[in-house]
């Protein structure tokens, strides 16, 4: 390896963003302090082999200081690590040995990386001696966790991302995997174009971008997956295709499973009744699965996040017990975790249900393992607090400090009023993040700053078991710490010097691997006890690997139970019955709606870093109330027109979209939208705090809600180069301006707004008024402010601009209606910051340059196509996505966009087909 | 065809007199001269001693942004050359139209076969004290122009009146270096053409100038002094050196400039037994109430209307020409048809469009000819905007205004609607759309669909002009054509 290679190894690192683990190489300048372009794909990366999704191709468009957190922050005072981490140790030691181990917690994250999640692991449950140690994870894969423990004896994903290339049959069971998993479903795509008998069927409440490539779309009742598979498992009997060698050799518990299946799903008129759906499409999957040896079931959050999200999960594995479809090439049970390193947290054992290292605290033996292992003078000794209810233990006063590390419970965990009252409640909360502000750390005594991605160093491990590297390649901002830095100086204040004293990172994934190996002898399936001696340079060198890796096997372990071996204590896989239920929230006379909830394409979580790219709210720039167009005309509500969603528990205030994605009674909200980007948007408020009792799960894609029209407003828009407190507007949302990458000094704050005021409460002039008093841009009126101002009484439109010498400071759009244009160059005439033109200056209340040509609303966010561009573009003959990509680029580079782009096609191909049927009729 | 012969015999020596050698006659002589199908010896009288020249530009000739020699509208010596008669510094004073002929103040008699009169108008002054004084004077002919230009330096002169003359001469005064008072009756300048947004604009221009104003006051007396007390102005007669406003002020000054109106000249069509209104009264075709008699310019009267800007004039003119050269043919028609107009007014359609083309009232632009100074208005903005600050007003409900106002530019657009017809345009400062917009007004075609971009403009609405002519068209027809059926029905 040359020079020149070193260098590019040594920048390479793994996104931040999805369980799909993409390899992503950072250009990074010569002093290595910055990136000098966009991030690109590796092409040596088995995740992706350079592909790249939107997200992870303006995943340096994020790395900006805006809104970093810098300096430890004890009881509102900026002060020192070393004070901070002392009095983090002095309060926990003081309410442990007050209030017992009990009274301490984690509540971690499947951001953070391996290490840092196995020293926290390690100084609660071993030192603390509390398994209070939960995680964001509990919302992603909990479930899916249980259910493979259950048929596995082992928390064990069969498969890898190859399979989904080379099988013929692939089930889509609540995925949205085209917006959420885009690369793997860039893969898949292109091998179904490669192999076009390959067939795909999604099973999804909603028709979602992930249906365009599917053969068979089964929009089923939400929540009733189970009763598909339990289907599945009866027809393959009838059809007399069981693999009965393998039920008898490798399972157990066939009997009463078959006869539970038999007794809930006798026929399909029942079971199509059941998910509402037709018997004809249950017939066809039936078909399908039951000729399709290769059949891979690939299950994510629609399946996970429920009351009976384990139950689901066994059902599609009992099907791959019965027919035998495990362990081999192109098949098996796939679950596609959400986060970056949900399985990382999964292997050190960081959640309240498991020990270390893939024990639990009921696998015998293992308590007495960790503690010889750790050397651990506290050992907890039996499960701690899962999310929800160590949350609703923090409210009771049992649990009084809390330590939150790189998530945002007050937006992602239901109920959150609960939480708000939790962490009011709550003795002492520590949040450990990269930003100031979040929804969380207002409620922070102790605010630590945490290394952010490109910053931290350790591994991750992707939802197909591949541990890759995620490389510290820039310097940490301000005063920012890595996680297991803070924990560990806690510790170590807190006497346990010598079980945490740790020089380098690669000394906790080291010992991480000697305990996965200790005593293990296959009895587990997590061991990597390969790397129990790796030193600086091989940790840092670390290529991608799929786990389990041995003295055996030190290449990794490409899929699981190819010897029909299992972790059981028999060593057979076991066949759980399953009764499918229907989800316990339905919706009634004053909460008619049932509500789904899911990600949108460009958006990640609680949009902390996706929340500063422009790039990425262009596809989505507001949160919206997505539903059908007969409830719409219901309701009286047209597109964009705000409504008011209720639930028990809470509100939110929305603009409206609607779609045909959407079955009638259905509405859908985005999960990402925090008050620190809109008023309130914050879906969570609307979701009772109900949980799969096995997994702890919450059932947080199914809620009750009803909706009301919000009549007499006054929609707009406000670009402003300064921050507003948008304190008394109805509805609001924020998002970056694009400054072009060049990160304009003067701009650093420049946003726009999206807003809506009720008539009655004020009127434009006085909002303009009121905002230029925050900015206090009155103050500074002088010959150097100029106004532009355009008023429509026809239309009710009514538009301000405030230049000051003669440049765009702040603009402000309203119309009665959400009928508002785009605002991409009003954008970015105040990102380019120019001394405006005469006709920058007419044109400015227009909206659009006159030689500009609208381009539509933006589809390929990577090269700024837009639909329009698209549409004429096909027109003009470009008829494939291929020639598009040739012509206007769109969805060359990352390819996220390419689904609808397809769309579009189909759409237009359409149209002609039905124009060509009329020529032919009148002729 | 013993007539025919006889009339081309007697066209040769046929006379046709134009009484004014201003704008309109000199340039309707210039033209007819120029026709070698047009067999009329031409008089051209007029009774200043300068004829032809451009009497728009007197207000850039004061402001010095041209010189003497960018005047001319009409070459006098070619005229002459082409057996034009001109005759300057002798007016009219008598036709007899029983003879057809004319006497001139020095007594010369010139028979005539048709008669012009281009006589255009007088400036009107206020009738107040002192207002004949040898220091109060008009705005209005060339001679003005070198009184004022030879004004001494840093003389104050007090404007009466902020209309298009009024601001043209104080702009001009001001830019000789003089110290100009503008003194006007209404609230605000210019409010003929503008609304108050775009006049105070335009004021705040002026000012920067250094033009005073003093508005919503009327100038109640000029105050005289003795003449020996203004040894630089060289006349014998007492001069007013003070003007007393109604609100009690006084302002000093060395010269009043009375810039209140111009009155249409009609005491001799008076005196000759015209028609005469307001102005002399014509048809379409420019013919006044007797025959062989014509009309057309500032002392003219179409339709209850009188014209002080240039554009309607020339269209007059061209009707004028048209009818001249026509003449010979259609003589006992358009007398015919001349006669039943004047009996009949609302005949005027049927029995004259037909033949040739006719004068008719269109809305004009209006621009201020002052350098650095852009505005342009169309319609009748006093009676649109009267309403403006009173919101209840049925007015204020009927006109719908779209506005856009940049300060910082002093650039304002409004334009005012009348059930989505365009009625109104005020531009200031960026009067680059000012022809789009006004053909849209010309065109009476209904915008609906447009008024949410019109103000921005043609480059925001390419192609409306040709859109909406095609979809009201089509309205039209079918308007039309289920308007037929129901016709008929009531017919049978």
């Amino acid at each position: 390896m040359d020079n020149a290679d070193k260098a590019v190894q040594n920048t390479k690192t793994t996104c931040p963003y999805c369980g799909v683990g993409c390899g992503v190489v950072l250009p990074l300048a010569a002093e290595g302090t910055h990136l000098t372009g966009p991030v690109i794909g590796d092409k040596c990366h088995p995740a992706n082999y350079g592909r790249l999704c939107v997200k992870g191709s303006h995943l340096a468009d994020t790395l900006t200081p805006e809104g970093r957190l810098l300096q430890p922050i004890v009881d509102g005072q900026e002060t020192s690590w070393q004070d901070a981490t002392q009095t983090i140790a002095d309060r926990i030691k003081r309410i442990v040995s007050e209030h017992g181990p009990d009274a301490f917690a984690f509540y971690l994250s499947g951001q953070i990386l391996t290490e840092d999640y196995y020293v926290a692991n390690k100084l609660a449950k071993g030192f603390i001696g509390t398994a209070n140690v939960d995680t964001n994870s509990r919302l992603c894969m909990a479930s899916a966790v249980v259910g493979y423990k259950r048929a596995f004896g082992s928390d064990t994903v069969p498969c890898n991302y190859e399979d989904l290339e080379c099988c013929d049959l692939l089930i889509m069971v609540g995925s949205n995997a085209a917006w959420t998993h885009p690369v793997l479903y860039q893969r898949i795509q292109a091998a179904k174009i490669a192999r076009p008998h390959m067939k795909i069927v999604v099973i999804d409440p909603r028709k979602t971008a992930t249906c365009d490539i599917a053969d068979l779309h089964l929009a089923i009742a939400p929540g009733s997956d189970a009763a598909i598979f339990s289907y599945l498992l009866v027809e393959t009997a009838r059809r007399q295709q069981l693999n009965q060698d393998y039920i008898d050799t490798h399972t157990e518990g066939f009997a009463d499973t078959f006869s539970q299946a038999q007794v809930f799903t006798g026929n399909a008129e029942f079971v199509a009744q059941f998910c509402q759906i037709s018997t004809l499409q249950l017939q066809q999957l039936a078909d399908w699965w039951c000729d399709t040896e290769k059949t891979i079931t690939f299950y994510s959050q629609g399946v996970n996040q429920s009351t009976t999200g384990v139950d689901k999960s066994n059902a599609i594995i009992n099907c791959h017990l019965a027919t035998g479809r495990i362990g081999r090439e192109g098949m098996g049970p796939f679950s596609i975790t959400g986060q970056p390193n949900a399985m990382g947290g999964r292997e050190v054992g960081g959640l309240a249900n498991q020990l270390a290292a893939h024990m639990d605290f009921a696998t015998s033996g293992a308590i007495d393992l960790v503690q010889r292992f750790w050397q651990a003078p506290n050992m907890a000794q039996e499960n701690g607090l899962k999310a929800v209810d160590l949350f609703q233990a923090i409210e009771a006063g049992k649990v009084k400090v809390v330590w939150i590390m790189s998530t945002n419970p007050m937006v992602s965990l239901p109920d959150t009023q609960q939480i708000q009252r939790a962490l009011e409640q709550c003795g002492l909360v520590i949040v450990s993040d990269c930003q100031a502000n979040t929804d969380t750390s207002r409620f922070a005594d102790i605010l630590l700053p945490a290394t952010g991605w490109s910053e931290k160093n350790g591994t991750v491990t992707n939802s197909e078991r591949r541990i890759s590297r995620q490389r510290g390649l820039l310097p940490p901002a301000g005063n920012a710490r890595h996680d297991w830095q803070a924990i560990c100086d806690v510790a170590k204040k807190m006497g346990y010097h010598h079980a945490f004293d740790y020089q380098s990172v690669h000394e906790i994934f080291a010992e991480h691997a000697a305990l996965s190996g200790f005593e293990n002898k296959g009895k587990r399936d997590f061991d990597i006890s390969y790397f129990a001696d790796i030193q600086q340079t091989d940790y840092d060198a670390l290529v991608p690997i799929q786990w389990p890796v041995t003295k055996e096997r030190p290449q990794g372990t490409a899929r699981m139970f190819s010897d029909g071996h299992f972790f059981t204590p028999t060593g057979k896989a076991r066949f759980i019955p399953i009764a499918p239920q229907l989800p316990i929230v339905k919706a009634n006379a004053d909460f008619p709606y049932l509500l789904n909830t899911g990600r949108v394409r460009d958006q990640w979580h609680t949009m902390t870093r996706t929340g500063k790219a422009a790039k990425l709210l262009d596809h989505t720039s507001q949160p919206y109330l997505e539903l059908c167009s007969q409830d719409a005309t219901q309701l009286n509500v047209r597109e964009g027109q705000l409504v008011r969603v209720n639930s028990e528990l809470g509100q939110v205030v929305l603009p409206v979209k609607i779609s045909e994605n959407q079955r009638q009674g259905q509405v859908f909200i985005p999960i990402h939208w925090t008050s620190q980007f809109a008023s309130a948007a914050v879906v969570s408020s609307l979701i009772p705090q109900i949980v799969d009792p096995l997994s702890g799960q919450p059932e947080s894609k199914n809620a009750r809600v009803s909706i009301e029209k919000i009549a007499n407003l006054t929609y707009g828009f406000a670009l402003t180069k300064q921050a507003i407190i948008p304190e008394e507007w109805l509805y609001w949302c924020r998002t970056p301006i694009d400054q072009g990458g060049q990160g304009n000094e003067g701009n650093k704050n420049s946003h726009s707004y999206d807003f809506a005021i009720c008539m009655s409460e004020t009127t434009p002039s006085a909002l303009v008024k009121t905002h230029l008093n925050q900015t206090h841009c009155l103050s500074e009126e002088s010959e150097k402010s100029e106004w532009i101002e355009y008023k429509n009484p026809v239309n009710g439109h009514h538009r301000i601009a405030y230049l000051h010498e003669g440049k765009l400071n702040a603009i402000w759009y309203f119309s009665p209606n959400p009928d508002l244009p785009a605002k991409n160059w009003l954008a970015s005439l105040m990102a380019t910051n120019n001394v405006l033109t005469p006709a920058d200056r007419l044109a400015l209340l227009m909206g659009r340059a006159s030689a500009t040509v609208d381009k539509g609303a933006t589809i390929c966010s990577c090269f700024n196509v837009g639909e329009k561009q698209i549409r004429s573009a096909i027109a003009n003959g470009y008829n494939t996505a291929t020639a598009l990509g040739q012509q206007l680029k769109c969805g060359t580079n990352c390819g996220s966009c390419l689904p609808e782009i397809g769309n579009l096609l189909s759409q237009t191909q359409a149209k002609s087909q039905t124009e060509t049927m009329k020529m032919q009729d009148a002729v | 065809m013993n007539h025919r012969k006889k009339s081309v015999h007697r066209q040769k020596t046929r006379t046709l007199a134009i009484i004014g050698a201003g704008m309109a006659g000199s340039k309707l002589a210039s033209v007819l001269a120029e026709d070698k199908r047009f067999h009329y010896r031409i008089v051209l009288i007029g009774a200043e001693k300068r004829a032809g020249y451009n009497r728009i530009m007197l207000s850039s000739l004061l402001a010095q942004d041209i010189d003497v020699t960018q005047m001319s509208l009409v070459d006098m010596t070619a005229l002459r050359r082409a057996g034009v008669d001109t005759i300057t510094g002798d007016p009219v004073v008598d036709v007899i139209t029983e003879t057809k002929s004319l006497s001139l103040q020095s007594g010369r008699q010139i028979a005539y076969d048709k008669l012009i009169f281009a006589t255009g108008s007088t400036a009107t002054r206020l009738p107040i004290e002192g207002t004949d004084a040898t220091n109060v004077m008009c705005f209005r002919n060339w001679q003005d122009v070198e009184r004022l230009s030879a004004l001494p330096e840093n003389s104050s002169v007090c404007v009466i009146g902020a209309g298009l003359l009024g601001l043209e001469a104080a702009v001009g005064l001001t830019k000789r270096g003089h110290k100009v008072t503008v003194v006007h009756r209404a609230s605000s300048i210019l409010n003929r053409q503008l609304d108050a947004a775009a006049a105070e604009m335009l004021q705040a221009k002026l000012v920067e100038i250094g033009i005073e104003f003093r508005l919503g006051v009327r100038p109640e007396k000029l105050l005289w002094v003795q003449a020996e007390k203004h040894a630089q102005v060289e006349l014998a007669e007492p001069l007013v050196n003070r003007v007393q406003l109604s609100s009690g002020d006084e302002i000093a000054t060395t010269l009043v400039v009375m810039a209140t109106g111009i009155t249409p000249e009609v005491s001799l069509a008076k005196q000759a037994g015209l028609e005469v209104n307001r102005a002399i009264v014509v048809n379409g075709y420019m013919e006044t109430s007797q025959a062989d008699i014509y009309a057309l310019g500032e002392c003219c009267e179409f339709q209850a209307t009188t014209f002080g800007l240039i554009a309607p004039i020339w269209q007059q003119l061209d009707c004028l020409v048209a009818k001249l050269k026509d003449d010979t043919q259609t003589m006992l028609d358009s007398k015919k048809a001349c006669q039943t107009y004047l009996k009949n007014p609302q005949t005027r359609n049927h029995a004259l469009t037909k033949i040739q083309p006719t004068f008719q009232l269109e809305p004009i632009p209006t621009r201020l000819k002052v350098s650095g100074i852009q505005l342009f208005s169309v319609g009748d903005i006093s009676r649109l905007t009267e309403h403006d600050n009173d919101e209840n007003s049925t007015t204020a409900q009927l006109y719908q205004n779209i506005t856009l106002l940049d300060k910082g530019q002093r650039h304002y657009r409004r334009l005012i609607l009348e059930e989505d017809k365009l009625v109104g345009i005020i531009l200031y400062g960026d009067v680059s759309d000012g022809n789009w917009f006004f053909s849209l007004l010309q065109s009476e075609k209904l915008l609906t669909e447009s008024l949410d971009t019109l103000i921005f403009g043609e480059v925001y609405n390419q192609d409306l002009l040709e859109k909406i002519t095609s979809a009201n068209r089509q309205n039209e027809n079918i308007k039309t054509k289920a308007a037929t059926p129901e016709k008929k029905a009531s017919h049978s």
